[in-house]
């Protein structure tokens, strides 16, 4: 053990007396996951993801409230003009009043994301079973998703489908009747009957899930993670350079072997499980180190680590030991230290983007995130976002810490199998 | 006298997928006694840095095995390799750490450590005259110094036993000299056992108590000093350098004519280039019994055959000299 220890401490205090590798280690990664830790922060919004939407009530009736307070429910990211106007006058009314015409302007001009109109009569409408109808305007990209409109369509589809089903079952009921020749319903009874029933598929609308789900929005409100860039960046860059770094190991025994302390090494009495224990051993070591530099600035970035900091450090020693195993299981492979810095550009540059390193994976299409999960990157970035943006715990991450550590086994297997010596 | 390393039919194949497969070393027995250098002494190629290679258990061999001090180094290469300490032919050091933090490392790795590691840490590098830059990084050292810190590093243990490959390739004159001085001191006063290899004859003559000489991965003969040249018999060698033209029969004149004479050997003049002004010059080469008083003889010989003689040497029986008699070829070359 004291030998793979001396080894160990050695190797390390090599590698970090190297200016060359410092700049690999701390700066250039430090200075990317600023830089994307920014950027991606601005995309978000820094702070609340908020839109600006005009909205004009000509109906102002307990009707058009109530479809009001599900729109504000359906996405928190919402400021309805001038109803949530806030102290700072977000909505930029300068006090005056907002009529149509005015509202109109504002879409037009972009001023707002979009304007949305509630006609007069649209209870009324509702309530004789008819379909309701509500005015949009928007100056938005027709081909872009446009967030205010499937809010409002999700509000919609549940509004007026309960309306319909009343609205049906009350045609059904009067067929019923006259077809049957029964004596017609008392008005009074036939209008509780309905809106039983209209209430009854309101509720059970509501309980479905929303065909759009806006969760962003409502998590937001309680203060999640997701707003700071530094939540995608850290883990995606930590992650990238562990790869960099780890991955270089693979030339750590040519190049011993060519300034010959390898040979002087296998002439020490050691087992070469030893020699090449003790180089493991060293790389895993600087994959955490190099994990631990990037999740620091992203602490002084104020990120957020979850609520159980053991399962962050299982995740990347999993991580970390699982491109070590790659490392070492390619290493036999290499011929020349040239090809291995070849092949850890190669590797690091493919399987980060592949795994969501750069930007999240929720982004990308099916199957692109279907393939990802080629790489360990994909893994390790599931079980950052479970902890972080999720607050899970270690139960919530044991599956990527397992598939990490399994294809870390049948690596380490590869590799020791491979192993030879000139 | 004890032998403490003793190998028998060591054989080394390197298989090619692009060629023929080289026979670097075909079958070498080779036995050295406790507290003695042996030198193995060869031309580049002879393959002597594959067979210390695989007595130190670097390389394993094709065939047969070599016993270190009662283990052997196939089957408890462990326990062999505690005995013996290695100073490679290359630079065997991490360029990146000082000369004392590579000393320091190694001498962990051997199970030293605390005062006694460091003091003979100090010891040796004030012994071989790197005091005063023991804290600069080798790659700032000169190859002669680089060398020395080399060798060090196979001596922090005081082993029983060394391998030196090739310790002084490179290196000046007082440096040489230095090292050669070590080696010595080694033996007589630590009672260390040395195998040595080198190309160079000076040195092994100088050195060794017994030389093994090897050529194309055999070793070709083997003994000491005196026991060698004892089989090129007493015949000294007579070495000139001549120019002016052909020397049209003067060889066999003088084999014929001059007493005590037993063979000579002629290198024809090396084709002059146009750019050469240097007339070209031959080499030739005279074995006799006499050597002394066979050389005036000679010389009116190659007077009256028109040439100009340049330089002479007259050399007693040597490595040089078995090396010729075995191979027909210089060990220089
Ligand atoms: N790893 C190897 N693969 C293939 N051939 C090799 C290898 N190592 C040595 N050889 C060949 O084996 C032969 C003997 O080489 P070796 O290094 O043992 O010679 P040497 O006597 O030490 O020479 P030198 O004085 O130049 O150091 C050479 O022909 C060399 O090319
Ligand atoms: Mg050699």
């Amino acid at each position: 053990m004291r030998p793979i220890l001396t080894i160990v401490l050695n190797d390390l205090r090599i590698f970090l007396s190297q200016r060359g590798n410092l700049v690999g280690l701390l700066v250039i990664p430090v200075l990317l996951t600023v830089v994307i830790g920014w950027s991606l922060g601005q995309f978000v919004g820094g702070g609340q993801a908020r839109l600006r939407v005009d909205l004009i009530d000509l109906d102002a009736t307990g009707m058009s409230a109530r479809l009001i307070d599900e729109l504000r429910a359906t996405n928190g990211a919402l400021v309805l003009c001038p109803l949530d106007n806030d102290a700072d006058d977000y909505c930029s009314l300068d006090g005056e009043a907002l009529d149509l015409n005015r509202a109109i302007e504002r879409a037009r001009a972009g001023g707002t994301e979009a304007l949305i109109v509630v006609p007069a009569g649209y209870a009324a409408a509702l309530e004789n079973f008819q379909r309701a109808s509500i005015d949009y305007y928007s100056m938005s990209d027709p081909l872009q998703p446009d967030a205010v409109l499937q809010s409002l369509e999700a509000v919609l589809q549940r509004v007026n489908g309960a309306s319909m089903t009343a609205g049906v079952a009350g045609a059904l009921l009067d067929n019923v009747t006259t077809g049957l020749d029964l004596p017609a319903f008392d008005e009074s009874v036939r209008k509780e009957f309905l809106g039983a029933l209209y209430r009854n598929a309101e509720q059970k609308l509501i309980e479905m899930p929303a065909p759009v789900s806006f969760e962003t929005g409502e998590e937001e409100a309680g203060g999640d993670a997701s707003d700071n860039g530094f939540n995608q960046s850290a883990p995606g860059m930590g992650s990238l350079y562990v790869m960099f770094t780890v991955l270089g190991g693979m030339a750590v025994l040519l190049r011993e072997r060519r300034q010959w302390t390898l040979q002087r090494l296998m002439a020490l009495p050691l087992s070469r499980a030893q020699i090449l224990g003790s180089k493991i051993v060293v790389y895993f070591v600087l994959g955490m180190i190099q994990y631990m530099i990037v999740f620091a600035v992203g602490g002084v970035a104020g990120m957020d680590f979850g609520d159980d900091p053991l399962a962050l450090l299982a995740v990347m020693a999993a991580f970390v030991l699982c491109i070590t195993a790659l490392t070492f299981a390619l290493a036999p492979w290499i011929r020349s230290e040239g090809q291995a810095r070849g092949f850890v550009l190669l590797l690091s540059l493919s399987l980060a983007p592949l795994g969501g390193a750069w930007w999240p994976l929720e982004i990308v299409p099916d199957f692109m995130r279907t393939l990802g999960h080629l790489s360990p990157v994909a893994w390790a970035m599931d079980g950052f976002q479970d902890l972080i943006w999720y607050s899970g715990g270690f139960g919530d991450v044991l599956p990527e810490i397992g598939v990490l550590l399994a294809a870390a086994a049948v690596l380490f297997v590869v590799g020791v199998r491979g192993f030879r010596y000139g | 006298m004890e032998t403490i390393v003793d190998a028998q039919n060591l054989r080394k194949t390197y298989r090619r997928s692009d060629g023929p497969d080289i026979e670097a070393v075909k079958g070498v027995d080779l036995s050295i006694r406790r507290g003695e250098i042996f030198s193995l002494l060869g031309p580049n190629g002879a393959g002597k840095t594959t067979t210390i290679s695989m007595i130190s258990g670097l390389v394993s061999p094709t065939e047969g095995d070599a016993v270190i001090g009662g283990h052997s180094i196939t089957k408890q290469p462990m326990a062999a390799k505690r005995l013996m300490g290695f100073v490679p032919q290359e630079i065997a050091l991490y360029p990146e750490l000082s000369a004392r933090q590579n000393l320091l490392f190694f001498g962990r790795m051997y199970g030293l450590g605390g005062r006694k590691l460091s003091r003979r840490v100090d010891d040796l590098l004030a012994f071989l005259e790197l005091h005063e830059r023991r804290n600069d990084r080798i790659d700032t050292f000169s190859g002669g110094m680089k060398r020395r810190v080399n060798i060090a590093a196979g001596l922090l243990h005081k082993p029983q036993l060394i391998y030196m490959d090739e310790p002084t390739v490179g290196i000046d004159p007082q440096s040489r000299r230095r090292i050669l001085d070590t080696v010595k001191q080694l033996r007589d006063e630590d009672g260390m056992t040395v195998l040595y290899t080198t190309h160079l004859m000076e040195e092994a003559q100088e050195l060794s108590d017994r030389v093994g000489i090897m050529d194309h991965g055999e070793i070709i003969a083997m003994g000491t000093h005196a026991e060698l040249t004892q089989q090129v018999g007493e015949e000294d060698r007579l070495e000139f350098t001549v120019s002016g033209g052909v020397a049209d029969g003067a060889p066999a004149r003088i084999q014929r004519e001059v007493a005590g004479v037993t063979r000579v050997l002629y290198d024809a003049p090396e084709q002059a280039g146009a750019e050469s002004v240097e007339p070209a010059a031959a080499r030739l080469t005279v074995f006799a019994r006499h050597g002394r008083t066979a050389l005036p003889p000679i010389i009116q010989v190659l007077d009256s055959a028109g040439l100009v003689i340049q330089s002479v040497a007259v050399r007693e029986p040597d490595l040089e000299a078995v090396f010729l008699a075995l191979t027909g070829r210089e060990l220089r070359d």
